[in-house]
């Protein structure tokens, strides 16, 4: 070890001694942070995922009045077929729309008893080229003579996804503050350290230490709360990961949740983070002191 | 070694003016008192020298380096090669007498061999190998300054600086101090001296630079503090 890091480890250890309680708040504020900084990012890749999923797999579902005719149906049908976004037309009469709803609620004989199968409409599933596109398709057929209503699928999972982006950006709001808080902190526990120290760091100046030989310790020891912050703001999302989001993903089968993996590839991620706010916060405080 | 060329500083905007016009030129091995009432410039005449305060005009050269063109990150390497001493000593208190004049070596990244072959040596020199282990609260205030001067020096700069360095210390005391540095002067370093009292510069008979409200008003060889003494 060279004498210029034995120098930095040294004042490094007494800084963080020094302000013990100071460095704990420290930790603990970019740990808050950075865990919901973290949840943000975790919530749009769920989001993101989600999205991708359920639109890749959503239908255009074209209800028809009951009293269509066949014709009138045949023509539709075979203009879905040749529809240049269409890639595959089912049609689902009212007799197999209710053998459905029977065998979904077979466990539910009230429910099965006061339903008739002329209550239940006649559909087209309609499977698209490019989901996408579902709003090109959807009007197209709105308001045909024969259609009853054609489905919008995508409003709801919008809606869905709506409440979804609105607890991201709450979280990614909050984090941004609380890393406001994490610099603020880290700048005014390292000015602490700096007045405490500015008798030393005035001889250094003045016997021609390096004004980066100066700063190196002070930056350590903002560096060490961000890192420490960012590592146990992992560990909470692990945590997260490994117990409630495992409960919830068997509860909700059809949806597939960011997991443990995910959570390991932010943590580098949330480290730079740390990193770069606590060294920027620190190399600010020591400014003052630094100024010839 | 320093030359100043009609060098002018002014504070809060030119209502205080700390240094007017002042042109001198001091050489290698030389030893300088620069002397005037308190408030004539001569504190701002040292921080001048350690580019610590820029001049609003005129040019200053220290060891051959023209300062106004000196890059800030070039500023440590000027300081490597000014050693300075004060009136308050400025020694750390929570380290000894051997670990205060280090730290100086340490800091400048000198490597632990150079520190430890360094700092008696410099300590022998000012007297105070025996005050090597002693924390500075346990030192004599002309203990402390020695201590301060050994570290100034312990880095082998071409210029010392001193800033009244006798001022806090009785006349006796005073005179050791200045035959320490007389003796430092004698190994080829350029010591600039702003006394504290007029005993020492008459007493020492050397060059004596006088300031006056900012401006140089006397440049003599074997000087001494006033005209009338």
């Amino acid at each position: 070890m060279g004498p210029r890091v034995r120098y930095a480890l040294g004042e490094l250890l007494l800084g963080l001694r020094r302000n013990l309680l100071m460095t704990i708040a420290t930790v603990v504020t970019v740990t808050v942070s950075l865990a919901l900084l973290g949840a943000g990012l975790l919530i749009q890749q769920q989001v993101d995922d989600a999205r991708e999923r359920f639109f890749a797999e959503v239908e255009v579902l074209i209800f028809l009045d009951d009293d269509v005719g066949s014709e009138q149906r045949a023509a539709l049908e075979d203009e879905l077929v040749n529809h240049h976004l269409v890639s595959h037309v089912d049609y689902e009469s009212q007799e197999e729309a209710f053998a459905q709803f029977q065998e979904l609620f077979a466990d539910n004989p009230t429910l099965l008893d006061s339903v008739d199968p002329e209550v239940l409409p006649a559909s087209f599933r309609v499977e698209l080229v490019d989901p996408e596109q579902y709003a090109a398709v959807a009007s197209a057929f709105e308001g045909r003579p024969g259609v009853e209503e054609v489905s919008d699928q995508r409003e709801a999972l919008d809606r869905f996804f709506a409440i979804l982006n609105g607890i991201r950006n709450g979280a990614v709001a909050i984090a941004v503050i609380q890393l406001a808080a994490a610099g603020a902190l880290i700048f005014n526990t390292i000015r602490v350290t700096a007045f405490a120290r500015r008798e030393q760091t005035g001889i250094m100046k003045l016997v021609g230490a390096t004004n980066w030989y100066i700063r190196l310790p002070f930056m350590l020891e903002g560096l060490v709360a961000g890192v420490v912050g960012a590592l146990l703001a992992g560990g909470l999302l692990l945590l997260a990961a490994a117990t409630i989001l495992d409960r919830v993903d068997s509860q909700i089968a059809f949806l597939q949740v960011v997991g443990v993996s995910e959570v390991l590839q932010l943590i580098p991620l949330l480290v730079v983070v740390g990193a770069a706010i606590a060294v920027v916060s620190s190399l600010l405080s020591v400014r003052r002191f630094l100024d010839v | 070694m320093i030359t100043l060329d009609h060098v002018t500083k002014t504070f809060k905007k030119g209502d205080v003016v700390a240094l007017d016009d002042v042109s001198v030129e001091i050489g290698k091995g030389e030893f300088v008192f620069v002397v005037g009432a308190s408030g004539s410039g001569k504190s701002t005449f040292i921080r001048l020298l350690l580019k610590d305060l820029e001049p609003d005009t005129g040019d200053i050269i220290v060891a051959g380096k023209p300062l106004a063109r000196m890059k800030r990150w070039r500023v440590p390497a000027l300081r490597r090669q000014i050693g300075c001493v004060f009136q308050d000593f400025k020694l750390l208190e929570p380290k000894t007498v051997a670990e205060n004049v280090a730290f100086a070596l340490e800091v400048i990244g000198k490597p632990r061999s150079t520190v430890q072959r360094t700092v008696p040596e410099v300590l022998e020199l000012v007297g105070l190998a025996h005050k090597a282990d002693a924390y500075p609260h346990e030192l004599s205030g002309g203990e402390a300054q020695r201590v301060s001067i050994a570290r100034a020096f312990v880095n082998r700069p071409s210029i010392l600086l001193c800033d009244e360095p006798t001022g806090n210390l009785d006349p006796t005391t005073s005179v050791g101090i200045m035959k320490l540095l007389d003796r430092i002067n004698k190994t080829g370093t350029t010591v600039l001296m702003a006394p504290h009292d007029q005993h020492i510069v008459d007493a020492m008979r050397r060059r004596v630079v006088e300031l006056e409200d900012g401006a140089l008003v006397r440049d003599q060889r074997r000087g001494v503090y006033g005209y009338g003494a």
